[in-house]
């Protein structure tokens, strides 16, 4: 099971295997996700809405989290393609209109994607990069006031970080 | 030139230069991770427990798993599948990361061939030393490392020469109480488990502060008795060790009979230097001992330093068993106050060691294994993401934030791990890929990690013995999982040691067979692998090795 998970991260793309894997500058990357950044963000406000328990994508800066945390140098190269990858496929399913749907398009929209095991896959993907910010250390920015830890009632230990990634 | 020059700074390699340079020899250590100092280890979940931080990138130094498909072995690439068999590569090794429940191996352990048979498929052999050339050093590393405990008479505890631990143990979460209770209700002994976790100052380290985020973490405090801060710390203090970080060694060079010179790269600048020494011991960790040394092939040596048996690589063992989980929930809790069960960071500090041998009238009479009792990790992350599916669909929206805001203040869950032999065996060992290369253009270890089917039979009787124990502590949602995936961060083998030149690696010192000057210090040794974690093990036997050493150094000019 484990031994193939990144073959079935990239062969699983309805798109093929990524151009990205490939880039060598980080720019053409950024100029991809800028295309898509509204979409993942669009996804990530439904799966964390206002007037929720835990605090809201949009109160929390999980977007920017979520773009700092792929493209640093310490996450795996392979799922940072997958992420903007499974979002072109959600913006080409849905003819680029999917930020602008209602709740209940979106809704809809998003159970037809997980229907699929690529779209289901990365929807996990994304809601595991939305609760990395919301649940990780305030220094990484998504955790704002621990508002996250609050919301949760548990809370990281100490010492606390007080840089990124250690530093690296 | 160095007296001795140790390759790896994990357990068993502080363990060996602690020796040696209290014994005021000049040692250096090649380490080749970065130093971490105590207080950069803060409890950043991100960084320790979901990146590769302190481990290696795979796409720069990986290994190779083989998995039989169709009837043939397939090697995949780590980078493809993600599964890291790297364990902590800065200085102190995987050391800064355990979670420190250790036990002794039992005397039976030692001599498992000759207590319970052959077994068929398994390459069960005796130890060529006894548990009672191994306890004083149990003895010496309990005291030296800090291990806390205490002893209670069990049949299963092997004897001590010390009445007891000199460190009582870390402070316990009221839930003992209940587990207590139920193992008691059904006629199991519940023991305190010895940490290597401090409960009292010692020296600069200071105790324990109960931070709720210990395994996998490094420790702010020095509490933890990692290689660094229980070995390493002292043995720089001395002015003895060199110690040389970032620093990979490629291969060692050597004539006939003696070792020369390490070959290294330094990884920041890519420069490539000798490191010459009287005495080599290599402590990379079993798999990468073993892979260092096939490395170090050369005409003297063609099939890899220290393999005229070809036992090199072979044998390689893990830890057999699974794990299994409950929830205590809020609403059905017994005997405790739920706020008392969500007290946060003290420990469960529970062990069974009932089962290790099991003679039974109906069962049958094999050799078992250990349990440990714990916490579900307290990881915020890892906890927020579990069990969010329903019906098979991601659950998300409002719905999401009343289920986990439930799971995570209306339960905890409690938690085994059985641990119980590896059963060494043909098809479980490492040796070179043919084809791959690290990014210092060295073959990596190729991993073949098949199980021996006793193993997990024998995790299956354990774990339903330990269900019936969450059942009686009126848990719910139990479940427990016995599998034959080999768990990356429980390794050993690789160069058995034994009397026998043909049929093992190391002398029962440790020393190659081959050649003179080489020592093997960390679990590659062991030729079986007993039923509890090895770290105790590994430290008692790299003071006997390191003894041995310095008596060489004393009596016999090299």
């Amino acid at each position: 099971m484990k031994i193939k998970r990144r073959s079935f991260l990239i062969l699983g793309s309805l798109l093929g295997l990524s151009p990205y894997l490939k880039a060598e500058e980080v720019s053409t990357f950024d100029q991809s996700f800028k295309k898509v950044e509204a979409t993942i963000f669009a996804v990530q406000m439904h799966m964390f809405p206002e007037g929720s328990k835990l605090p809201s994508a949009k109160s929390m800066q999980v977007n920017t989290f979520l773009f700092e945390t792929i493209t640093h140098k310490s996450y795996d190269r392979d799922i940072r393609a997958f992420v903007l990858e499974g979002a072109e496929e959600l913006l080409s399913r849905e003819k680029g209109r999917f930020v602008t749907m209602t709740q209940l398009e979106k809704e809809k929209a998003l159970r037809a994607y997980e229907a699929t095991n690529y779209g289901s896959s990365w929807l996990e993907r994304i809601m595991t990069l939305t609760m990395e910010g919301l649940f990780s250390a305030p220094i990484y920015g998504a955790n704002k006031n621990e508002a996250g830890w609050k919301a949760l009632n548990a809370y990281g230990g100490y010492p606390r970080p007080t840089t990124k990634y250690l530093g690296v | 030139m160095y007296d001795v020059v140790i390759i790896g700074s994990g357990a068993s390699g502080g363990a060996v230069a602690y020796t040696l340079c209290k014994a005021g020899y000049k040692v250096a250590v090649l380490e080749k991770g970065r130093l971490m100092k105590r207080e950069e280890f803060t409890k950043d979940e991100l960084a320790y427990c979901r990146r590769d931080l302190v481990t290696p990138n795979l796409f720069d130094e990986y290994h190779t798993i083989e998995e039989k498909v169709e009837g043939k072995w397939v090697a995949t690439p780590t980078y493809e599948s993600g599964w890291s068999f790297w364990n902590g590569n800065i200085v102190g090794g995987s050391s800064n990361f355990m979670s420190g429940m250790l036990h002794r191996l039992h005397p039976d352990d030692f001599r498992l061939k000759s207590k319970y048979g052959a077994i068929k498929g398994a390459n069960v052999v005796d130890w060529p030393i006894s548990y009672d050339e191994l306890e004083p050093y149990y003895a010496l590393a309990e005291e030296l490392v800090g291990i806390s405990g205490h002893y209670e008479p069990h049949k299963y505890e092997p004897k001590r020469s010390t009445p007891n631990f000199t460190q009582p143990p870390t402070k316990e979460n009221a839930v003992v109480k209940l587990l207590d209770k139920s193992c008691q209700e059904l006629g199991v002994k519940s023991l305190v488990t010895p940490r290597a976790v401090l409960s009292r100052d010692k020296g600069d380290r200071n105790a324990c502060y109960y931070s709720n985020f210990c395994g996998s973490y490094g420790c702010s405090s020095g509490a933890k008795s990692s290689s660094r801060e229980a070995l390493l710390k002292p043995a720089l203090a001395t002015g003895n060790l060199t110690l040389l970080t970032n620093t990979y060694v490629k291969q060692l060079e050597s004539d006939k009979d003696n070792v020369e010179y390490a070959v290294v790269v330094d990884t920041i600048t890519g420069k490539e230097k000798r490191i010459e020494g009287k005495m080599f011991v290599v402590a990379a960790q079993a798999h990468e001992s073993a892979r260092l040394l096939l490395n170090s092939a050369n005409k003297h040596h063609p099939d890899g330093l220290a393999n005229s048996s070809g036992e090199l690589g072979k044998n390689l063992i893990f830890s057999g068993g699974g794990s299994g989980q409950g929830e205590l929930r809020k609403e059905s809790l017994k005997e405790i106050k739920f706020e008392d069960l969500m007290t946060t960071g003290l420990f469960v500090n529970r062990s069974v060691l009932d089962w290790y041998f099991i003679d039974h009238w109906w069962d049958g009479k094999f050799k078992g294994g250990s349990v440990e009792f714990m916490f579900e990790h307290q990881n915020i992350i890892t906890r927020a993401r579990k069990n969010n599916y329903k019906d098979g669909q991601l659950v998300w929206g409002t719905e999401l934030g009343e289920r986990v805001l439930k799971r995570m203040n209306e339960q905890k869950s409690i938690r085994f791990e059985i641990f119980n032999d590896w059963l060494p065996n043909d098809d479980c060992f490492v040796s070179l890929d043919p084809t791959h290369k690290d990014k210092y253009g060295m073959p990596v270890g190729k991993l073949r990690l098949e199980g021996h089917p006793q193993d997990v039979k024998v995790g299956e009787y354990i774990a339903e013995k330990c269900e019936k124990i969450l059942e009686e502590m009126g848990a719910e949602n139990i479940y427990s999982s016995v599998s034959s995936a080999p768990p990356q961060n429980l390794v050993a083998g690789g160069c058995r040691f034994g009397n026998d030149p043909k049929t093992s690696v190391l002398n029962k010192y440790c020393q190659a067979h081959d050649v003179d000057n080489l020592f093997v210090a960390d679990a590659s040794f062991m030729p079986t692998g007993g039923s509890v974690a090895y770290t105790w093990t590994i430290y008692a036997n790299a003071l006997r090795v390191a003894d041995h050493i310095v008596q060489r150094l004393q009596n016999r000019p090299i």
